[in-house]
This record gives C-alpha cells, structure tokens and sequence, in this order.
C-alpha cells in the first residue's frame, strides 16, 4: 500500500509540477473564452447605418402595423443588450412610405429603382392591393443574401399582416392582446406521491456532467495512456517490478494522472463559479432574475460519484491500451473505438430519458461502459430505487478493477517478452498466463 | 551473515517454459552469503529468466525458490537490489528525486535517504548533479545512476545483469571497486555476464549456464584447479602443422603474435614441445597457463554434447 502511495505521490508532483500544467490550466479557459467571444464580437460588429426601406402599401392598412412591429423589435433589443448576442443588431430597419401619388406602378418601380442605383435606398417592399389575402409580397433590394435582415423582416410582416386581418375580422384590442399572451409550460415531476416542480434544470446539469465527463476523458485518456507507456519507453518498468506489483503500479499510476485531472477540472471549475456567481450577481442586481439551479441536494452527490465513475470506467480502457503497446503513436490508433463506444453511450441519453423505467434504460443504466449518463438521467427523471442506483455502482467499480488487473498482467508479460506489442487474442493469452 | 556459509538463494529444480521455449531446466544453484557469485553464459542461456524468477518478477513453472532461508515473496524484494539489464530512468524528473522514489518502492523513507543518496552521489563522483534532470546526464552518468536506485536501500542480496556494458574503462574500475567493498561488507552479489573476462576478474563461485540447463557450478578457484595447467601459450616460427595435430592440441586459438593450445586429453605438454622443435621451430615462446574461464566454458559445452 505505501508502494502504492509513493507510484501516486510520484506520478502527480511530477505532472502537476510540469510547465505544461500551469501553461494548459491557464490557457485552455482562456482559448475556450476566445472561442466564445470571437464570433461574438464579429457579429456584434455594426456593418453601418440601419436598412433604408421603402414600403409601397397598396392595401393602405399594412404600412402602420409593419412599422409598429420592426420599432418594437428595435426597442426590444435596448432592454436586452446586455443578454442577447449582437446578431440582432443587423435587422434595423429605417422605413419610409412611398405613396402612389396616381403613379402607376411601373413607374414607381423605375423610380425606385433608380434610387436603389443611387444608392438612396436600400431596399423596397410592394405590397400589393390582394395582399391581406395572397400575403404575396415582394422585396427588391440590392443583397439579397442578407439573411438576417431578410428574417427580421419578414417575421415583421407576419405580425403585420395578422394584425391587420384580426382588426377585419372585428377582433378588439383587448382581446388581441390576450389571444397573443405566451404559453409558460412547467413540467411536474411526480415522485412517491409528491408532485415537486423542475423546469428541467436538473436534466440541464446531467447534460452538462456528461459533457464534462467525455471532455474529460478526452483530454486524460491518452495521458494515462502515456503514463503506462511511460516505464516501457524509458525501460524502467523491470527495476520497478522488482519493488512493487505490477497491479499496485498500474493503479497508482491511475489514480496519480486522475488526481491531477480532477485538480485541473477543480481549478477551471472554481474559476467557472466564481465568475458565474458574479455574473449572476451582476444579473440581479440589473433587476434581471438569474438562475441558480435548484435541484435537490441528493442529486450533486450521485452527479459526483457517477461523474468518477464513468471517467474511471473509461481511462482504465485507456490504460489497458497503453499495457498492449509499445509507443504513445501505437496506443493513439487503437484508443480511436473507446471514443466511440463513449458517443454511442453519451446518445443513449434520449431514449432513456423518453422511458426511463423500460427495461432498455435498466439494462444500459447497469451496463458498466453506458451506466454513469443513463443512470444519471433515470435519476433525475424517475427516481430508481436505491438498490438499482448501488448496483449499478457496484458493476462500474469491479468492471474498473477487473480492468486494471487485466491491464497490469498484460503489461508484466509484455515485458517479459522484451516490448513486443500485443495482439489482442495474444493479450488475451497472457492475462491468463502471467 | 558473511561467514561465507550462510546460504543466500536456493534453487530447486526451477523450471520456466514461455509457450513452447523452455526458458530454463531443472536448475539447481546455491548462492552463499558474502560472495560473488557469476551468473554465466551465452545470450539466450537462461540468465535472465533466472534472475527474474529470483527476484519475483515472474515465478517459476516447478521447483523451488528460497532467499535467505524463506519461500520468496513480496516482501523479500526489498531486501534485493536488481540491476536489470534493461534499464532506464525518469528523464524528467531530477536525479535526487528519482532516487528518493525508487528508495520509496522499496520502503526506504525519512531523513536517512536524503543522507544515503549524498553518500552514494559523492561515491560515483556525481555530486554536483544532484539536482539535474536525467535527461542532461550523459549515458555514462545515467549507468552510474542506475547502479545507486539498485543499491540505495542496502540491500542484502544485490543482482547485477550486465552491469559494466557499455561503460568506459574508468567507470568500469569505479564500480568494480564498490561492488568488491560491499563484498567485504557482507553483501552477497549475483553477478550475471556473458563477458568471460570480467566474470573471471571478480567472481568466487560461478555457474554456468548453456541452452537453459546447468553445465558446471562451483567455486572458480576450484574449477580452474581441476583443469589444470593444460593449457599452453606458445610464440615460435615454424613447426607448421605440429599445433594442428589433434592428437596433441584439442583447441587453438591464434591471436596476433602468440597461439593458445589447449592439450588435448592424454597430451603431454613435454611431447609437443620436442615435437615442435623436431619440426625445426624457433621458440620464442612457451608456458604452461590457466586455461580462461572462455576455454572452460567451450570445453563443458562440448563435453555435455
């Protein structure tokens, strides 16, 4: 057991001493911030003046409606800018009424264009006498790949036309504006017999401690490859088994790089909070309500142990692969199906979360490689019983010892036999023989 | 322990078999306290196989194991230092703290390593590179670090698998001098080569090894005596054929300006001298020698084929 320990002590200070540690725990948030605020900024980047918008209304009816709609867009914006991103912002419009003056409308069409040309305007809408009708409408303007512009507009128009066809159907203000009220859908969850309220925050989270969980194994996966690798490639792997079991070894080395990554994930997370809260204070304190997740308190804790769980599970995978190899490059190609199983197993979460007591999500909640997000999502949706939640943790902590042996006899043979690289079927053999 | 007839290792009609290749046979050898004991013989003999199954790496498929009179385990590991001949170090990691971890694994710790590892860093002239990284070490270094993880625990038993190769001439002498000190201290060394001439300058007791099995084992003075001077080192022109002649000579190994026969058996070392001078040879050169322990080596081979 102190074996043990010293193999863990030596495998964290080593890391957690290295420059790359201290570069990565900085730089990763800053390149993952970057990565946010970049496309940020650049749409937010006001590409000029407002759209220049002639409006032709034949139907002497629309043109209030259609301006009233793209104004409260705009005065939306204002109250909001602090939360919304810049996008928005491309679709203001400044707009002007052209009336017909007994023009036809073949020469209201040359002048228009005309002024397009000059670059007086920069776009015109016709809205012909039908249109209540049709909703037939057509916009000429100079870029027509403005797609948002184009978006804006035209769900203006739609609020628009409705308007108008409600007033012709006799529909008073009042009720307009109710008949336009919003639905506010809450789902309740139903528990034994209690009904307690969760707007689907609790499935937020699960989402985000899967997310967490594959970046994870992600990032760690090949450096507990390469920390197995490690004593082959600097051939001290036959001095230490003089010392100590090659099972000791291996696990230390395991729970060595886990404590670094936890320590980095710990780092980032604390970093993440503080700036949350005090952004979330920030919120308040604008009078915008912030939210704080409330789920149940019981819940962080299996997020906890399932979140360990599922990382474990997957970097013992990895570490098996680095005791069948002899160099990281090897060990690279043959982790490629790990990530894939972690996919497959991450997507599971939709039809467990649409039948969460079926049988299927049973057997993938207990399934060691599946369970840490199925089970998760049974929890948050339909409580299982305990005993289901302990199994389920029971099969994930043996598959990840019985991984790890596997792992260290495959690895003492491999050295015995001078670096050769393993095949599978050959792996197989000296895990039974060593 | 020292008096020189404790026993160290035993083995019992240890047997190892990987698939198909069987590794070693049937081998039986006793190592006794405060001696050299040389491990010898080809590549591919079985050396390193042995030394694994002493030092529970790998365990034998029959036979039986002791070391200082108890069924090996995990625990008698940390009274061993092994210097495998597959050997490396942490290269990031600085010279100070790598010794400290590999005194750790064998459950060596506190305030006494610190002073251990200064002694033994002074020892092989290393001292101001304490603090470096292994990776800033030349190869020669590195070798001398390696010899400090084997030894830093004082262990009772020290295995050495090759231990010289690819070390300069000084460096050799260096070690060379610390292995014969621990001797003298009590220390029993198993000493594994395939290097004849080394084993030959250091060793008490030998065994040899070929194809897996035992061909002879014993103390080296003993063997050397049993051979007897049948060996000659002869320097002459002329007398061309007389060396050739197998009645007389059963080896001959030409070197530069002298040949080494080795007599064949019944040959007398009178009669192939007159025989040489017969043949009108001008001596330049003639004595009776020790046959190397090389000679030796090649003469059980084929006596056991």
């Amino acid at each position: 057991m102190r074996k043990f320990f010293a193999v863990v002590k030596r495998e964290y200070m080593q890391r957690v001493r290295a420059k790359m540690f201290i570069v990565s725990t900085i730089l990763l948030p800053l390149v993952m911030s970057l990565f946010i605020l970049v496309p940020a900024i650049i749409l937010s980047i006001d590409t000029g003046s407002p759209m220049r918008l002639a409006v032709v209304d034949q139907t002497g009816k629309v043109y209030g409606h259609l301006k009233g709609a793209l104004e409260s867009d705009d005065s939306r914006q204002g109250a909001d800018n602090a939360t919304r991103r810049g996008g928005r912002r491309f679709g203001r419009f400044v707009l002007q009424e052209v009336n017909a003056n007994g023009q036809s409308l073949d020469q209201l069409r040359t002048n228009l264009d005309q002024r397009l040309r000059a670059r007086d305007l920069d776009g015109y809408l016709i809205l012909p006498p039908e249109f209540l009708q049709s909703g037939q409408v057509e916009f000429f303007n100079r870029n027509p790949g403005d797609l948002l512009s184009n978006g804006t507009l035209q769900s203006a128009l739609n609020r628009a036309i409705r308007e108008q066809r409600l007033i012709e159907a006799k529909v008073d203000t009042k009720t307009r504006q109710e008949l336009f009220e919003p639905v506010s859908l809450q789902s309740v969850k139903v528990g034994d017999g209690k009904a307690e309220r969760d707007s689907g925050e609790s499935f937020e989270l699960v989402f985000g401690v899967g997310f967490v969980m594959y970046l994870a194994i992600l990032m760690y996966g090949q450096i507990v490859l390469g920390a197995v690798i490690e004593e082959k490639e600097t051939r001290i792997a036959e001095i230490l088994f003089s010392s100590v079991r090659p099972f000791a070894l291996m696990m230390g080395k395991l729970v060595g790089v886990s404590l670094v990554a936890l320590t980095q994930l710990a780092i980032w997370g604390l970093a993440f909070s503080a700036f949350a809260l005090y952004g979330a204070a920030a919120l308040t304190a604008n009078g915008l309500p912030a939210r704080i997740p409330r789920v149940p308190f019981s819940y962080y804790i299996y997020f906890g142990l399932f979140f360990l769980l599922g990382y474990f599970i997957y970097a013992t995978v990895y570490a098996l692969v680095g005791s069948m190899v002899t160099t990281a490059q090897e060990g690279g190609q043959l982790a490629m199906p790990i990530i894939l199983i972690l996919v497959v197993s991450f997507y599971l979460f939709l039809p467990v979360s649409r039948s969460p007591d079926s049988s299927f999500s049973f057997w993938v909640s207990m399934l060691p490689f599946s369970a840490p997000v199925a089970m998760l999502v049974r929890i948050v949706t339909q409580t299982p019983p305990v005993w289901q939640i302990a199994l389920s943790l029971f099969i994930g902590v043996c598959t990840v010892f019985a991984i790890m042996w596997v792992a260290s006899r495959i690895y003492r043979v491999g050295m015995l036999m001078y670096g050769k690289r393993a095949s599978i079927p050959e792996a197989w053999r000296w895990a039974r023989q060593a | 322990m020292g008096n020189g007839n404790d026993i160290t290792v035993k083995l019992d009609r240890v047997s190892k078999s990987f698939g198909e290749f069987t590794a070693v046979k049937e081998l039986s050898l006793t190592v006794r306290a405060g001696r050299v004991f040389g491990l010898l013989g080809p590549n591919g003999a079985g050396k390193t196989t042995t030394i694994r199954m002493i030092v529970n790496i790998t365990a034998p498929d029959s036979g039986a194991i002791t070391l200082f009179g108890r069924k090996i385990d995990a625990e008698l590991q940390n009274r061993i230092g092994y210097l495998p001949e597959e050997r490396g170090l942490y290269r990031r990691m600085r010279v100070v703290d790598q010794l400290r971890f590999f005194a750790e694994l064998k459950n060596v710790r506190g305030k006494g390593v610190e002073a251990k590892i200064d002694e033994w860093l002074a020892r092989v002239k290393l001292s101001d590179w304490k603090n470096k990284r292994s990776m800033d070490l030349s190869k020669g270094m590195q070798q001398k670090i390696q010899f400090i993880t084997s030894v830093i625990h004082d262990p009772d038993l020290l295995i050495l698998d090759e231990p010289f190769s690819g070390l300069d001439p000084i460096n050799v002498e260096l070690l060379k001098e610390i292995v014969l000190d621990l001797k003298r201290a009590g220390k029993t060394i198993i000493f594994s080569t395939h290097q004849m001439e080394v084993a030959e300058r250091i060793c008490d007791d030998i065994c040899l090894l070929n194809r897996s099995e035992k061909v002879f084992e014993g103390s080296l003075r003993d063997i050397k005596r049993s051979f007897g001077r049948n060996s000659v080192a002869v320097r002459c022109e002329g007398g061309n054929g007389v060396l050739d002649d197998p009645a007389l000579v059963s080896k001959l190994v030409r070197h530069a300006d002298e040949a080494q026969a080795l007599l064949a058996a019944g040959a007398d070392a009178q009669v192939l001298l007159r025989r040489l001078i017969d043949a009108g040879a001008v001596i330049g050169k003639f004595e009776m020698v020790e046959p190397s322990l090389n000679d030796i080596f090649i003469t059980k081979v084929t006596e056991a084929a």
